[in-house]
């Protein structure tokens, strides 16, 4: 095999890769703007809607006020709630949205709370769970039902002539040792690896129909073949560029992703403490090597299974199960409790799924590293000496 | 020269098992002859080209071409034949230059001589005023004249051109069957393969009848029309096959 004829088949599919807009938005523009776009997107939304339900006049159902006069004069000051007047078709009218929630009160609520403080009383809360404007009114709800029942315990420990402490004996306490970048790093293990993944996979998709069914629905396949280049240098060629493909959007994702981070932390660390999103350069380094094998890997074996298409489109929907058959191990991130071992080091994609996650929450177990780093080389092999062969075969090369 | 010796294409069909495409063919093209392949739609032309360029490899029997076995050296021999079919398209995101350029790249031209020889070829053809022009944005004529381009930048001694007018319009066919003549003239090694009789009475030195992927009938036009006693090649060709059936 040349070296020289290999690179200028590289050289070639670089120029007319990057002449093709399709494939530039799918490795270029799609990995630079998922992550601000994701993350930014959902963060962004969610805080929106959760101003606006909490900004927006929630309409409140009282049914029987009669029975707790002051409880009711509490609710009506919480700010943004519009008490409405009680009817019997309360449920529906929460569920067709028209009013967030309805408050019970059972009939003479207040005068047995003060005659009979040894029976207990009850209030009920209607809402629609799952609604964030009948959750947000609920918690207002809560908040002034709260304060109302704990001014009663408190004027009947005085009446007792009881201190707070009498009523609540000793304190419950959760702490956290886990440092910041930890807890963040476990949260982004699940996710992170899944995407990296699939990014690496989808950024060799489509310049590997292209070079592939591409060229044989344009018509290019058997001139290439005609020149003196052999079926070995003309696959390395194509694969060098898919393979760049793959891991310019691997690359690009990652630090498009530790741009959001930067800049969402900064924002996030404005509002807490606990939540510190954190990812070091050298856990990014060290998966965005484990992820290189499996680059080749992918490639080789997309450009393989593609060639087989006749065009494009054909090639698309051999694809496409593929993606199935990657996205499932690749979620193994988001399986708790999998641990690595021998064995599953040699399941492909899942192992690096998996190491991923380790990684990110800051283990770095370089035993199974190197395992896996090795075994996903030798699928890589592999996925490269089928491609070769597929390129050889007559049957596939002139199915058109 | 090219030299079919005993040439065998075979290839297996799901449905109809296997098929025989072509058949222990020989024939022997000299260099600055044109020797007219001509057949029926599968008869087993585009075969034969395909393996005397090397695309395919032969179940049975090899050929020489410019002096290199298409079995046995099979890179050598692409490097000294020039190849040109209706399936060999051009890459539409490259302009003209960068297409004939890229080939004369792997044809192992170095700078120079490939600057030297696109600058000849280009002249010869009328294409400066496209040279930088995408491939997908010329006419067919222009795209034909690229792909001639193509299979002249290194200068080949022997071409092969699988029906190289099929599907043109009479100027473009008109532009490739002076080419083929020019090549003659240049002493290089022709080989064609057409269904078009009117292409072969007006080109071809050597004719080879093809049917069923066997080469049933071989001479000049007047040797073939003197064996069969016929006025044309039409009939000569109607006459050949028909025996054989």
């Amino acid at each position: 095999m040349k070296a020289r004829n290999v690179g200028i088949i590289f050289r070639k599919e670089l120029t007319d890769t990057l002449r093709d807009r399709r494939t530039l938005i799918s490795s270029i523009l799609l990995p630079i703007l998922l992550f601000p776009l994701l993350m930014g997107g959902v963060i962004g939304l969610s805080i929106l809607f959760i101003k606006r339900a909490e900004q927006q006049t929630a309409p409140v159902m009282l049914l029987g006020a009669e029975n707790a006069p002051e409880l009711v004069r509490q609710i009506r000051a919480i700010e943004n709630v519009e008490v409405v007047p009680p009817a019997s078709d309360y449920v529906q009218k929460i569920n067709d949205k028209k009013i967030q929630a309805a408050v019970e009160f059972a009939p003479g609520l207040e005068a047995n709370i003060e005659q009979h403080p040894d029976q207990p009383q009850s209030i009920t809360v209607y809402w629609y769970e799952g609604e964030l404007r009948s959750r947000k009114t609920l918690q207002r709800i809560q908040k002034a039902v709260r304060e109302y029942r704990e001014e009663i315990v408190k004027a009947r420990l005085v009446a007792r002539k009881l201190s707070a402490a009498d009523a609540k004996p000793f304190e419950f306490e959760q702490k956290n040792v886990a440092a910041a970048e930890k807890v963040t790093g476990n949260i982004l293990g699940f996710i992170l690896p899944y995407f990296v993944i699939i990014l690496c996979l989808t950024g060799a998709m489509y310049p590997a129909m292209d070079l592939t069914a591409g060229e044989k629905e344009r018509g290019t396949m058997e001139t290439i073949i005609a020149s003196p280049a052999t079926r070995g240098e003309i696959v390395f060629g194509k694969f060098l560029l898919v393979l760049l493909s793959s891991v310019v959007t691997t690359a690009l994702s990652i630090l498009s992703f530790a741009v959001t981070v930067i800049v969402g932390g900064g924002i996030l660390g404005r509002f807490t403490k606990e939540f510190v999103i954190q990812v070091s350069a050298r856990s990014t380094a060290t998966v965005f090597v484990m992820v290189l094998p499996l680059a080749v890997a992918f490639s080789a074996a997309l450009m393989a299974i593609a060639l087989i298409a006749r065009n494009y489109r054909e090639a698309q929907g051999y694809i496409a199960p593929l993606m199935f058959v990657v996205i499932l191990p690749a979620m193994g991130s988001f399986i708790p409790g999998i641990e690595l071992n021998a064995t599953l080091a040699m399941v492909p994609i899942l192992n690096v799924s998996l190491l991923a996650k380790e990684v990110f929450a800051g283990q770095y177990p370089w035993k199974m590293i190197g395992l896996i780093f090795a075994w996903t080389c030798v699928y890589a092999a592999a996925a490269l000496w089928f491609a070769v062969r597929q390129f050889k075969r007559e049957e596939i090369i002139f199915r058109t | 020269m090219i030299e079919a010796q005993k040439l065998c294409k075979e290839f297996q069909d799901k449905k109809r098992g296997k098929i025989r495409a072509v058949e222990q063919v020989s024939f022997r093209c000299l260099p600055g002859q044109i020797y007219g392949l001509l057949g029926a739609n599968g008869a087993g032309k585009t075969t034969t080209l395909r393996m005397l360029a090397t695309i395919l490899k032969p179940t049975g029997g090899t050929a020489l071409v410019g002096g290199f076995d298409v079995v046995k050296e099979p890179e050598k021999v692409r490097a000294h034949v020039g190849f040109l079919s209706t399936a060999t398209a051009l890459y539409g995101r490259l302009t003209a230059q960068e297409m004939v350029e890229y080939f004369g790249r792997l044809y192992g031209l170095d700078n120079s001589t490939l600057k030297r020889r696109i600058d000849e070829v280009f002249g010869r053809l009328g294409m400066d005023e496209f040279r930088d022009r995408r491939c997908d944005k010329l006419s067919t004529g222009m795209k034909q004249k690229v792909s001639i381009a193509r299979t002249l930048v290194h200068d080949p001694p022997v071409m092969i051109f699988d029906e190289p007018t099929l599907g043109l319009d009479v100027m473009t066919a008109r532009t490739i069957v002076g080419f083929i003549r020019e090549c003659r003239q240049q002493g290089k090694t022709v080989i064609f393969s057409t269904h078009v009789m009117s292409e072969v009475e007006k080109l071809c030195d050597t004719i080879g009848i093809i049917h069923n992927g066997k080469l049933l009938a071989e001479g000049t036009l007047e040797e073939l029309r003197h064996r069969y006693q016929q006025p044309d090649l039409e009939e000569v060709f109607v006459h050949v096959v028909e025996a054989a059936a």
